[in-house]
C-alpha cells in the first residue's frame, strides 16, 4: 500500500470553522493511476495538499510508502516532498527567469546533488519528452504544452514515488489535453509510476484507471475505470 | 557540517548572481546608497585623520605642555606706581620661578632681535635674530639637519655661534652644502654657524625657527645691551601638572619682583598652550564624533534601504518562493538565500564605496603631501577597512532579516493559491 489514509479531518478556521474534509478514508497502490474527482469546494484541493505534504491535517493518519506523515517539521517536510512527490500545477509553476533545464535541475540542486550530474539528468529527462532543442529557452518562450512537460521533467526527476497533479490540463486546449494526458497515461504503463491527478473533468479522469470521487469533504463512489468508458463524451474526448 | 557548507557552494552564488542581475537598475540604486555610505563614512574618516595630521605638522616639535609669560603695561597703580608702566622680565625671574615652583619642569627665556638680516658671501636673507639658552629645546624640539644646537659652553663662554632655520639656510646655501664652520653675517656681527633646525613647525613664539638665527642669549644680551632681561618666560609643566595651575602660582612671585598688583589682569599676557591644544583636541574629537555619527547615519539608512528593496523584493517572489518550497526548498534554505542576497548586495556595493575612499584619500594624501612637504596621512588604516567590511556584512545581514523571516514563512501552498 502506497498511500494510506484513515479518518483524515480538516478544519480551515477563518474566522468561521469551515469542516472541508469530513473523514477522508483512501488506500492507493503502487502504480495506480488515480484521479480524484470533485466539484469545486468538494475538498479535492485540500485532500491534494495533504497528500502532498503541503498542509496538515487536524486528525486521523497519513501514511506514504509506510511513513506516518504527522506533525512534520518544515524542513523534514521539505524533504519529503523533494524524495517523494514530484508536482505538476494547472499555472505550470516554472520560474520565470530559469531555463527550461534549470527548471528541471532545480529539486536536484535542493538535494546537493553537483551541477553537471544535475544537468546530465535533467537533459536526460527534456530529451525524453521530447524538449531537448528547448532546454535553453524561457518558459515565456514556450507554448503551453510544452511548459507542462517541463513540468512533468521536473516532477520525474527525483524519481518520486507518487506524482500529483493539480488539474495539468486546467490552462490547456483540448488537443494539448490529450496530449498531457497521454503522456501521464504512457509514464504510468511503462514507468509504472504511481499518478494521481485532481480534476473536475470527466474527460481528464477518464483517461485515468479508477477515478474517486469527492462530494462535500467525504470520498463517494470509487469506479474502476480499465475499459476507460466512463466519460460521457466516450473515450479519447475531453471536452473544454 | 556538511550541511552547511551546502550553502556556500557555487550553484548558490550563481542563484543569488541571477535574482540581483533580473533587477538590474533597483539593484544598483539599492546597492548605491551603500555605496555611497560607506565612502561617505570612510572618506570623512580619512579625510579629518588628514586635516589632523596637517595641523600637527605645523605643531611639530612644540611642547604641548607649555606656557608663556610676556610682561606687558600694568593697569591699576600699586605700591606707589602709577598705571601704564612697563616692566621687564629678567633672568632672575626664571630663578625665582624653577625654584618656587615645583611643577615646572623647564622654565627659561626667550629674547629676539626683529628685522635682521643674514648675509653669506653675496647672498642675503631676512631673519631675526632669537637668543635662547640650551635648555630651550624642552620648548620647542629642533630638528638638525646639520650640526648641533646651542650648547651651555656656548653661553658660558659667549661664543658667536648661531643655528639657523630652514629658510636662511636656503637662502644663503646651496642644496645639500653642510653650512657648519662657516660664517655668517648678521647685523654686522659674524657668527659660526654651527647647526641647521629644520623643524617645519608653524608655531610662532617670537618668531618662526623657520626664519630664526638662532644665538646664544647671553651673546645676544651683551651685543644688543639687553642686560640680564628677556622678552618672554617659556615653561613646560612636569607630567600631570597643570599649566594654568603654574601660571597661576608664577604671577605673585612676578608681581612681588616687579611690584605690580598681583590682580592686575593687564600686567601680564599668558599663553596657555596646553589649554589651546586641549581645547583643539577636543574640537577634533567632537569632528570626528561627528564624522561617525553622520557617516554611519547614511550608511544605516541605506542598510534600511536595502531591508525595505528586499521586502518588496520577498513580496514579489511568492510565487516563486512557495515553488521552491514544494519542490523541497527547506525554510532554512530560503532564509540563507535572502540573508546571503541581502549582505552580498550590501558587500559588494560597500567594497566598491571602500575602494572609491581609498583613491580618493590616495590622491588627497599625495596632494597634501607634495604641498605641506611632509608625508600626511590620510589614508585609512588596513584595520579601519576591514573595520568597515565587518559593519557592512553586520548591516547586510541586519537588513536581510526582516525580508528572510519574511520570505520563510511563505507556505509552499501560497504558490498556488496565486490565480
Amino acid at each position: 500500500m502506497l498511500i494510506q489514509l484513515e479518518d483524515i479531518n480538516k478544519t480551515y478556521d477563518n474566522g468561521q470553522p469551515l469542516h472541508v474534509l469530513k473523514g477522508v478514508n483512501l488506500s492507493i497502490e503502487e502504480g495506480e493511476f488515480v484521479s480524484i474527482m470533485g466539484a469545486s469546494g468538494s475538498g479535492k484541493s485540500t485532500l491534494l495538499n495533504i497528500l502532498g505534504i503541503l498542509d496538515t491535517y487536524d486528525s486521523g493518519n497519513y501514511y506514504l510508502g509506510g511513513t506516518l506523515i504527522k506533525d512534520l517539521s518544515e524542513t523534514q517536510a521539505a524533504d519529503y516532498r523533494n524524495r517523494m512527490i514530484g508536482f505538476i500545477f494547472q499555472s505550470y509553476n516554472l520560474i520565470g527567469f530559469k531555463t527550461a533545464v534549470e527548471n528541471v535541475e532545480l529539486p536536484l540542486f535542493y538535494q546537493g546533488v553537483p551541477r553537471r550530474r544535475r544537468h546530465e539528468m535533467a537533459m536526460d529527462y527534456l530529451d525524453k519528452l521530447g524538449l531537448k532543442d528547448w532546454a535553453g529557452h524561457y518558459p515565456n518562450e514556450m507554448s503551453g504544452g510544452q511548459k507542462q512537460r517541463v513540468a512533468i521533467a521536473r516532477a520525474l526527476i527525483t524519481k518520486p514515488k507518487i506524482i500529483l497533479a493539480d488539474e495539468p490540463t486546467g490552462a490547456l486546449d483540448s488537443k494539448t489535453s490529450v496530449d498531457i494526458m497521454n503522456l501521464l497515461s504512457t509514464l504510468n504503463r511503462e514507468e509504472k509510476m504511481t499518478i494521481i491527478v485532481v480534476t473536475h473533468e470527466s474527460g481528464v479522469a477518464n483517461v485515468t484507471n479508477k477515478i474517486v470521487h469527492i462530494r462535500d469533504g467525504v470520498i463517494g463512489e470509487i469506479e474502476q475505470n480499465i475499459r476507460h468508458d466512463s466519460s460521457p463524451f466516450g473515450a479519447d474526448g475531453i471536452m473544454k | 557540517m556538511k550541511g552547511l557548507m551546502k550553502y556556500f557552494d557555487v550553484d548558490r552564488f550563481r542563484e543569488i548572481y541571477q535574482t540581483l542581475v533580473r533587477n538590474r537598475s533597483r539593484t544598483i540604486l539599492t546597492g548605491f546608497g551603500v555605496f555611497w555610505g560607506i565612502f561617505m563614512l570612510l572618506f570623512m574618516m580619512g579625510g579629518g585623520q588628514g586635516v589632523k595630521d596637517m595641523i600637527q605638522v605645523e605643531l611639530q616639535g612644540f611642547a604641548t605642555n607649555s606656557g608663556f609669560i610676556v610682561p606687558m603695561e600694568t593697569s591699576v597703580p600699586y605700591m606707589g606706581f602709577k598705571s601704564g608702566r612697563t616692566w621687564t622680565a629678567t633672568l632672575d625671574d626664571i630663578e625665582h620661578l624653577r625654584s618656587n615652583i615645583p611643577e615646572i619642569a623647564t622654565v627659561t627665556g626667550n629674547l629676539s632681535v626683529w628685522g635682521g638680516t643674514a648675509t653669506y658671501e653675496e647672498k642675503t636673507s631676512s631673519c631675526q635674530g632669537r637668543g635662547v639658552s640650551p635648555d630651550y629645546v624642552n620648548i620647542e624640539q629642533p630638528v638638525l639637519k646639520y650640526g648641533r644646537y646651542i650648547n651651555a659652553v656656548d653661553m658660558a663662554q659667549e661664543r658667536k655661534v648661531c643655528v639657523i632655520g630652514k629658510r636662511v639656510y636656503n637662502d644663503l646655501f646651496e642644496d645639500g652644502e653642510d653650512p657648519c664652520g662657516k660664517f655668517i653675517q648678521m647685523q654686522g656681527t659674524y657668527f659660526q654657524v654651527v647647526g641647521v633646525d629644520f623643524s617645519s613647525g608653524n608655531v610662532s613664539i617670537n618668531g618662526s625657527a623657520d626664519e630664526s638665527v638662532t644665538i646664544p642669549m647671553t651673546v645676544l644680551q651683551r651685543l644688543y645691551n639687553r642686560g640680564k632681561t628677556i622678552d618672554l618666560i617659556c615653561i613646560v609643566a612636569k607630567p600631570g601638572c597643570k599649566i594654568k595651575d603654574i601660571l597661576a602660582k608664577a604671577t605673585p612671585i612676578l608681581a612681588k619682583e616687579h611690584y605690580f598688583s598681583p590682580d592686575d589682569p593687564k600686567a601680564l599676557y599668558n599663553v596657555n598652550l596646553e589649554e589651546l591644544f586641549s581645547i583643539m583636541d577636543n574640537l577634533f574629537k567632537g569632528v570626528s564624533l561627528l564624522i561617525w555619527v553622520v557617516g554611519f547615519g547614511t550608511l544605516l539608512a541605506a542598510a534600511i534601504g536595502v531591508s525595505n528593496i528586499m521586502m518588496v523584493t520577498v513580496k514579489e517572489r511568492t510565487t516563486e518562493i512557495g515553488i521552491r518550497r514544494a519542490i523541497g526548498a527547506t525554510p532554512s534554505m530560503i532564509l540563507s538565500q535572502i540573508m546571503l542576497e541581502s549582505v552580498i548586495l550590501t558587500i559588494v556595493s560597500g567594497m566598491m564605496g571602500i575602494l572609491l575612499a581609498v583613491g580618493s584619500l590616495s590622491i588627497a594624501e599625495n596632494v597634501a603631501s607634495a604641498s605641506a612637504g611632509v608625508p600626511i596621512g590620510f589614508q585609512l588604516s588596513f584595520g579601519t577597512a576591514v573595520l568597515g567590511l565587518i559593519i557592512l556584512m553586520v548591516l547586510g545581514l541586519l537588513a536581510g532579516l526582516a525580508p528572510a523571516i519574511r520570505a520563510m514563512d511563505i507556505k509552499p501552498v501560497d504558490a498556488m493559491r496565486e490565480e
